[in-house]
């Protein structure tokens, strides 16, 4: 079933929706980084922090600029493939990974309105990701 | 919260928007003839730029407010790109998709209040 609308989807290491979870994921790494090693070299006081660009003296922040253009390319390639009004909404899972990793990782705490927010999330998440799963097996 | 602020922060989110539309558009014509690659370079081009005012208003609106402030109005661009999507990009939203956007917009602004 290979329609010009219904374009063939490549498998393997190139299948697009594996491409979106390497996409989030390397969302999900740069930002832990980015904010491991803003901490570490925090000096508030000098007059050039509130640029940001201080962050650069840390290895980490290259180390999170790397995994910040990975998911860009990542991103291009799944937005090749897969309807934006899908892609998008589920890319948001790292509005949920993100405070949940930043808890167990970096020990910040979650209040419960934030555990009902990560919940809606989840929750909305399923609701669009199961008709794809659906749409997909048809296929 | 002043009118000025107001526009910026509708103007970092209809930057952002208009950037993945551009970006969407650009990498669809790689799927077709290979005859479009200025086309092709101009959308990407372009979808970067808008990425990178977004990206700078952003980063300035954040030094005059609290990022869970701010936060809240990114959690509107899941609904708005789907809008976006449909219209320009004449995507589908079933219902399923509409109620999924909803619920995952609110969960992102409950999850940006704390």
């Amino acid at each position: 079933m290979t329609s010009r609308s219904t374009r063939e989807r490549p498998s393997g290491f190139r299948n697009p929706w594996l491409q979106l979870v390497l996409s989030v994921a390397c969302v999900l790494v740069s930002e832990l980084l980015l904010k491991r090693g803003a901490s570490d070299i925090a000096h508030l006081g000098s007059s050039w922090s509130w640029t940001g660009i201080n962050g650069l003296t840390s290895p980490l922040v290259w180390l999170a600029i790397v995994f910040v253009i990975a998911s860009f390319i990542t991103w291009l390639y799944v937005l090749k493939y897969i309807p934006l009004s899908i892609a998008f909404p589920l890319s948001r899972v790292v509005d949920a990974l993100v405070p949940l990793c930043s808890w167990i990782f970096l020990g910040e705490t979650i209040s419960s309105r934030r555990w009902m927010g990560i919940a809606l999330v989840v929750i909305g998440l399923a609701v669009i990701a199961k008709p794809v799963a659906r749409m997909e097996e048809r296929l | 919260m002043t009118w000025w602020s107001f526009s910026l922060i509708l103007t970092s989110l209809i930057t952002f928007v208009a950037g993945q539309l551009l970006l969407k558009k650009g990498m669809e014509l790689t799927t077709h003839s290979s005859r479009n690659a200025r086309r092709f370079g101009s959308f990407i081009v372009g979808g970067i730029v808008a990425m990178t005012i977004s990206f700078f208003l952003t980063l300035g609106l954040l030094q005059r407010f609290d990022l869970s402030y701010l936060y809240p109005f990114q959690g509107l661009s899941v609904v708005l790109i789907a809008i976006a999507a449909a219209a320009t990009l004449r995507e589908k939203i079933t219902p399923k998709l509409a109620i999924g956007s909803l619920l995952i917009s609110a969960g992102i602004v409950l999850v940006s209040l704390s």
